[in-house]
């Protein structure tokens, strides 16, 4: 036997275990994050290039609700995630179904009700960034109730561990994200500016 | 039994600390509202606001320190 066959290879294949295979994901979701960045980061520089030191003169109360409605639901994630992470069920579960509740309120607060105003997405620049950033960012809440949702029913049914409960994680992070869009959004859409009638 | 009451423990402290974090970012979103209707020209001061909410935000709920965690700690 040649000597270059007896050198056990450094590298065995192998199932990757748990925590292996977490970690992965998760690089796997931050670098999906990356490119997301590229795509609010474009509605954010085209807000601010077409309407300036401007803005429509939105409803500041719809803005501060979903706003603070946004937020407490990322609360409430939060401590879902600690929860499974404590082997906390109950709270895990009656937490989940918080979020998820408060997302849809979320939806109806700016689709539902900021959609149904004065500002139409015909409306020029005003109407179509306005439309396009809620519309885009209320897509991503409505994906996240949905995420939430299912991994809510998988856990109902006895799934997820103290231990191993990486889409309850990835869940979480993906939900507070689209937080952190709206923290950039909402002084963008609703503080900053001028505000200009429309009609 | 002290295994129990340590891990009891740790989950009252995250549940605290989640709730610190909350309140912070409470009271920066209210400054942030003030800071708009009252000032002339709030720009710098409302994206220094948000940027401490995103980390906020990112460090203390999305867990970024994971990322170069050590497996050991999974």
């Amino acid at each position: 036997m040649s000597a270059a066959t007896d050198i056990a290879p450094v590298h065995e294949a192998h199932e990757p275990t748990y925590a292996e295979a977490t970690k992965r994901n998760r690089l796997g979701l931050w670098i999906f994050f990356i490119s997301e960045i590229f795509l609010f980061g474009a509605l954010l520089a085209s807000r601010f290039y077409l309407w300036g030191n401007t803005r429509p003169d939105l409803d500041q109360n719809i803005g501060l609700i979903t706003t603070g409605i946004l937020l407490i639901s990322s609360f409430f994630m939060a401590w879902a995630e600690s929860a499974i992470k404590y082997n906390d069920r109950k709270a895990f579960l009656r937490n989940m179904l918080i979020t998820a509740a408060l997302g849809t309120l979320f939806i109806i607060g700016v689709v539902g009700v900021e959609w149904g105003g004065e500002l139409k997405p015909t409306d020029g620049t005003y109407g179509a960034v306005f439309y396009i950033m809620t519309g885009m960012h209320a897509l991503h809440v409505i994906s996240g109730v949905i995420l939430i949702l299912i991994n809510w029913n998988i856990a109902r049914k006895g799934g997820y561990s103290s231990k191993e409960h990486w889409g309850i994680e990835g869940a979480a992070i993906y939900w507070h994200y689209i937080d952190v869009v709206w923290v950039f959004f909402y002084p963008a859409l609703y503080l900053i500016g001028t505000p200009v009638s429309i009609h | 039994m002290e295994e129990t009451n340590q891990l009891e423990q740790k989950k009252k402290a995250e549940y605290r600390q989640n709730l610190f974090i909350f309140l912070a970012l409470v009271l920066l979103t209210l400054i942030e509202f003030f800071v708009a209707i009252n000032l002339d020209d709030p720009r710098v001061l409302l994206v220094i606001i948000a940027l401490v909410k995103a980390g906020l935000i990112v460090q203390f709920f999305m867990h970024i320190y994971r990322l170069w965690r050590p497996e050991e700690h999974e």
